[in-house]
């Protein structure tokens, strides 16, 4: 049971990166239309850009907070310099967007390498409560994406801001006819979901070793609990978030590890056709076609 | 160039207009004739493919001759779907992979060789393509491009997991060919020649199936789905018929590719082979006849023929793909088509001497 309990724990931080990576994918997708398939590649470059200010000496929260910024202002001058264009026609800026990840993962190869790259452990240790041993960066990791949750959720559901993104998705023209700036909206939409997936990838490197690649695998799990809770759905992501870290924490431990990501795409497969618009409920994208 | 795989109205309404002064256009089955224009290219192009082993390239670049010639013809399958009935999948690195597969399984258990596994290649990977297809009779745009992306995930796993039958993560290994034709196919030169002849077949059979009433069908599902199926056309059963197609170009592309390489591993059939083939595509043109052999050429021969290191030809891969996709929407052999019929226009014109500007602009 002991060990039950600390798999338990241990698959929360898995699936709080999951989480992570499906929020910002569930708000730019859902609510501004845009599937930026290069999300991925936001938490890798994250990551790196914590792996390499940690290795030139800089401590692991200004690196945090630089990696952070970084992602966000490359977030920012992608959807003015790139996505905006895309808006029309979404189905181009999904292409673009696979073009612009193969970009984004060759230029992290070619200024390092392909390597594994791992940062020492900023705060080892685990507190010890009865049986369970409570590993301390992972319970931060949880307690980081728990306050971005919330803020994200109240912002989406309680705030002016998210009534009038709510608002321009359900029709575009009259928000805009409203006064909603929903150029400014999507901008800052897609900047905040960046700046996320950078946070994710941040948080990773503190966990797990990552290499070039771990942009393409996170970005289907992206994909994968956005679609399952439905997409712009902020607390579903959380419920599906949860479960996808639990079957990949649990079958790591118990079952069958090499077939985890199996059962992940199998589950996504069978929601997508017999549940389109998830299983919380969601939209199917903005209305723009 | 003919514009095969436009929209058919231009046509029709171009025999209206021509109808008092000319005999009416003979019927050609839903399809454009093809132009001198195209005739003189497809020779051109018939011929530079046939005549490259004669041309005395290295080793090195005939086998990626036969890459790229391998990589057209999945691509000339997807140019079907795609091109024609505008849906878009992502597992054809997949499809490919159960030809291989396939191939490779049915010479290790059964000892057959290249022609016999043939046809099962292609059977196999026509029925998944059909079952990759089936979740595009209910979720269409990126999600149907999503699941086929998991699908073809889902079977590179499978084939890691698949222990001794399928040879787990290193992969299977296959016999050499042999002879066909009294030609020995272990020599580089012929076996680049049995594979650019695959790829000349299967660019003529997308030819013809998107200058048949087929096409025409499929054409009509892109541009309305529902007014098509509204005057009987049975979409989901043509969807499905046009994925199943184009598995049987992936399929024999994969039979040829486990019998060219020799050695066949799932990392050959992953998800993200499955982008890269659809970013050719996209590249090249997906409604044009050329389009597809562009869009291989551009990524797989090219960077090899200029030496351009592989990371940076990917770089430059993806910056031209997002230039493509934001400026030359059609592809880069659509608009090539569209500029050089504007040239023709503007010699005619000029020939003629008149200005009123008659310049076809009418959106591919």
């Amino acid at each position: 049971m002991e060990t039950f309990i600390q798999e338990l724990v241990n698959s929360l931080s898995v699936a709080s990166v999951i989480i992570l990576m499906g929020i910002g994918v569930t708000l730019i997708f859902g609510l501004t239309g845009i599937i930026n398939f290069a999300h991925g590649e936001f938490l890798m470059i994250g990551g790196i850009g914590v792996w390499v200010l940690v290795s030139n000496g800089m401590g692991y929260i200004p690196a945090l907070l630089i990696s952070v910024a970084f992602v966000a202002v490359l977030g920012f001058l992608l959807e003015r310099g790139l996505f905006q264009f895309t808006l029309p026609h979404p189905n181009n800026g999904f292409m673009a967007s696979m073009g612009l990840s193969i970009v984004l993962q060759h230029i992290v190869i070619r200024i390092w390498n392909s390597f594994q790259k791992s940062i020492p452990e900023p705060l080892p240790g685990a507190w010890q409560i009865g049986e369970i041993r409570f590993i301390k960066m992972r319970v931060i990791v949880v307690l980081i994406t728990a306050v971005v949750v919330a803020i994200t959720f109240l912002t989406i559901s309680r705030s002016r801001y998210g009534l009038a993104l709510r608002a321009s998705l359900a029709d575009r023209q009259t928000a805009a006819l409203m006064g909603i700036p929903i150029g400014r909206y999507i901008t800052a939409i897609f900047t905040y979901g960046s700046a996320i997936a950078g946070l994710g990838g941040a948080l990773t490197i503190a966990l797990f070793p990552i290499t070039p690649f771990v942009g393409s695998e996170m970005i289907m799990l992206g994909f994968a609990v956005s679609l399952i809770a439905g997409l712009g759905n902020v607390a579903g992501v959380v419920g599906a978030g949860l479960i996808l870290g639990l079957v990949q924490g649990l079958s790591g431990a118990y079952g069958t590890p090499e077939w985890t990501t199996a059962y992940t795409y199998g589950l996504l497969i069978v929601i997508l056709i017999f549940r389109p618009q998830g299983l919380f409920g969601g939209t199917m994208g903005p209305a723009i076609e | 160039m003919a514009q095969w795989g436009r929209r058919l109205n231009k046509q029709s309404s171009a025999a209206a207009a021509v109808a008092l002064t000319q005999p009416p256009v003979k019927k050609t089955r839903g399809g454009v004739r093809p132009s001198r224009e195209l005739i003189i290219v497809a020779a051109v192009v018939v011929v530079a493919v046939l005549a490259l082993p004669w041309m005395h390239p290295g080793y090195r670049l005939l086998s990626f001759a036969v890459t790229t010639c391998l990589t057209a013809i999945v691509l000339y399958g997807m140019a079907v779907p795609f091109g024609q009935a505008g849906i878009m999948s992502l597992g054809y690195a997949g499809l490919m992979g159960f030809g291989a597969y396939t191939a490779a399984i049915l010479s290790r258990d059964l000892g057959m060789n290249m022609w016999q596994a043939m046809p099962f290649s292609a059977l196999v990977a026509a029925l998944f393509a059909g079952l990759f297809g089936l979740p595009s009779l209910r979720i269409s745009g990126h999600h149907f491009a999503i699941t086929t992306w998991v699908m073809c995930e889902l079977l590179r796993i499978t084939l890691v997991n698949g222990g001794k039958f399928t040879g787990a993560a290193t992969g299977l290994d296959l016999p050499p060919t042999g002879k066909a034709f009294g030609l020995d196919m272990d020599k580089l030169a012929n076996a680049y020649l049995l594979v650019a002849a695959f790829m000349l077949l299967s660019m003529l059979a997308t030819y013809l199936i998107a200058n048949s009433r087929y096409g025409r069908t499929l054409r009509s599902i892109r541009e309305n789905e529902q007014l098509a199926r509204s005057i009987g056309v049975n979409t989901d059963l043509h969807k499905l018929i046009a994925f199943m197609v184009s598995g049987v170009f992936a399929g024999i592309a994969g039979d040829l590719q486990a019998y060219s390489f020799r050695h066949i591993s799932p990392d050959l059939y992953g998800g993200a082979v499955s982008m890269y083939f659809a970013l050719m595509v996209m590249l090249g043109g997906p409604r044009t006849l050329f389009g597809p052999l562009t869009g291989a050429l551009i990524v797989t021969f090219l960077p090899e023929v200029m030496r351009i290191d592989p990371i940076d030809s990917r770089i430059a891969y993806g910056v031209a793909l997002i230039a493509v996709i934001m400026l030359l929407p059609g592809g880069i052999i659509a608009v090539t088509e569209r500029g050089y019929q504007w040239l023709k226009g503007a010699a005619r014109r000029a020939r003629r001497g008149v200005s009123p500007p008659d310049v076809d602009s009418s959106p591919a």
